[in-house]
């Protein structure tokens, strides 16, 4: 009596028909829906690149200037400057570094007042999570303009502009970790008489810090990228020297200069994947065959 | 038929199967019981091929399932469907869809990829869903699903595959009792109104004594009894679970998951 699509004949089609109608396809109306949305999408991507010009002619053109540049930029030399590079480039990372590290701290108060689950008065919840919303709404490169005219030109810049952004950012990805977590922990903890402070240290850390601390080397590497853009607008490090060799087409030392830079992005990468992988207890999922 | 001759398998320098072989007719069905870490797992997983044999063959009907590669063994797989101890469903799509992927072996990938099923066999889920008395939950997303009515999706998936054989490892260890005799009774209908194979491992003694034709007790990756639930011995049972001869206490019920069976007290407690 086992079932076969071949025994599925008229009438037991009709059988399972009005058992679950649903089963045999979206009613009508939802599905007009979902065309009439798919073809709203297609139509303002379409808009999109008719406003911005975006010809493949346009295109190639750009390209053949792009294949101009990038021979130009061969072979890479420091032209005897090697050694400012690499104090730019060290002060680069240290910005990112010092940045990175105070925000993780300031967003830890942070994130517990935005989440749901830590405060359950919203008008509370309501005020932290707006002004962190402040912080990551404006971004770090507008921060660092706003900073080189309050502090001057230099490092200090770019840091207060990392730190600002990145509290921002990490306290809501801490929120969202903190509003994530098993509950049942929590009512161990407070079952057995821990106050709030207690219950947070005990209940809700130990489960949101692994999360929190790949959260933290994630920002950290994503800001020895930016930093890079921070001194290009006059924060301090390697940026500067990359935007001068570019704005005066001194393309083997601007090409000297971004080879370096991608060199510490894939070191630091790969060191803090490292890390990650630890602290997560990286699990293994089986093969896909 | 299903025939497994001398399969071992090792993990490193562990045994997890020294030399087990079984022939299994058509339409049989079978409890296979053990403790846990006995190799009862190992032992469906091979058949599936989720994991090779380090040495020995297995056969269905006289081809050898050990040798097949590629599409071969998809087909293979799909017509020894599996469930699992934790069902197994992918939570966040809706029932049918589950129920449907028995299905994808069949269709090319592409097609399958954008949930082309035909007429006929978004019928034939509904009908298998019905069945298993879960046709009214075909639009709710897996997860929402009790853990019994979980496995009865799997099962209906499982039917979608037209198997052979299905190998069910630990079928009802998550389940509540009511939810165990329903998921239970569902393998037993399949088994004789289909006339599938099915392969059963058990935690509980008495569960394969209700449901099955025949039992295999596996201790240490070694085959110790083979045979009619009541040829099964109380001195069997014991050498099966490993149990100190001087363990008066221990009998059959001990393996039950029925609730109220003291063993014996814990020891600190009892001092």
């Amino acid at each position: 009596m086992i079932l076969r699509p071949s025994d599925m004949g008229a009438s037991a089609i009709a059988r399972a028909r009005t058992l679950s109608p649903g089963s045999f396809g979206a009613p009508f109306l939802q599905r007009v829906q979902r065309w009439l949305l798919g073809g709203a999408f297609f139509i303002l991507t379409a808009y999109c690149l008719v406003l911005f010009e975006m010809s493949p002619l346009r295109l190639w053109d750009g390209f053949g200037k792009l294949v101009q540049v990038v021979g130009q930029m061969f072979p890479p030399t420091a032209k005897g400057a090697a050694l400012d590079y690499a104090y730019a480039m060290l002060q680069t990372v240290a910005m990112a570094f010092l940045g990175t590290v105070i925000a993780a701290v300031l967003a830890v108060p942070l994130g517990f007042a935005c989440a749901r689950n830590m405060v359950p008065r919203w008008i509370v919840r309501f005020v932290f999570r707006r002004s962190s919303d402040v912080l990551r709404g404006v971004d770090q490169l507008v921060w660092a303009l706003i900073f080189v005219r309050a502090v001057g030109l230099g490092p200090l810049a770019g840091i207060l502009a990392i730190i600002i952004a990145d509290t921002g950012t990490l306290a809501k990805l801490y929120s969202e970790a903190i509003e994530n977590i098993d509950r049942k922990a929590i009512e161990g903890v407070r079952a057995s008489g821990a106050d709030p402070v207690q219950t947070m240290r005990f209940g809700v850390l130990p489960q949101v810090l692994p999360i929190m601390l790949s959260n933290v080397l994630y920002i950290f590497e994503s800001n020895t990228r930016s930093a890079t853009i921070l001194g290009i607008v006059g924060a301090g490090g390697i940026g500067f020297f990359l935007a001068d060799r570019i704005r005066t087409m001194l393309w083997e030392e601007a090409c000297f200069i971004l080879l370096m830079i991608l060199a510490t992005v894939y070191v630091i990468d790969w060191m803090s994947q490292r890390l990650r992988a630890r602290i997560t207890g990286a699990e293994s999922t089986p093969a896909l065959h | 038929m299903l025939e497994i001759n001398a399969v071992r398998k090792t993990f490193g320098k562990v045994d997890a199967l020294k030399s087990v072989s079984l022939t299994i007719p058509e339409g049989q069905m079978v409890g296979i019981i053990g403790r846990s870490g006995a190799g009862k797992s190992t032992l469906l997983r091979m058949i599936n091929r989720l994991a090779e044999p380090t040495s020995g063959q297995i056969s269905w009907n006289g081809q050898a399932v050990s040798g097949l590669r590629g599409r071969e063994l998809l087909r293979w797989r799909a017509r020894c469907a599996m469930i699992f101890q934790q069902f197994n469903l992918v939570p966040r799509l809706d029932v049918i869809t589950n129920v449907l992927l028995g299905r994808i072996s069949r269709h090319g990938t592409l097609p399958s990829l954008v949930k082309r099923f035909t007429e006929q066999e978004r019928a034939m889920a509904v009908l298998a869903l019905e069945r298993l008395d879960c046709a009214q939950l075909a639009l709710q997303r897996a997860e929402t699903l009790s853990g019994g009515q979980q496995q009865r999706v799997a099962i209906a998936r499982a039917l979608m595959q037209e198997p052979d054989v299905v190998l069910a490892d630990e079928p009802i260890a998550s389940l509540d009792p009511r939810s165990a005799i329903q998921v239970m009774q569902a393998l037993r209908a399949i088994n004789r109104e289909d006339g599938i194979t099915v392969i059963c491992n058990l935690h509980t003694l008495d569960t394969a004594r209700q449901y099955c034709d025949r039992i295999v007790g596996i201790a240490a990756g070694a085959v110790l009894f083979d045979g009619l639930p009541s040829e099964l011995s109380p001195e069997m049972v014991r050498r099966i679970y490993g149990v100190e001869g001087d363990d008066a206490s221990f009998d059959e019920s001990a393996t039950s998951t029925s609730a109220g069976v003291l063993v014996q007290p814990v020891a600190q407690f009892a001092a």
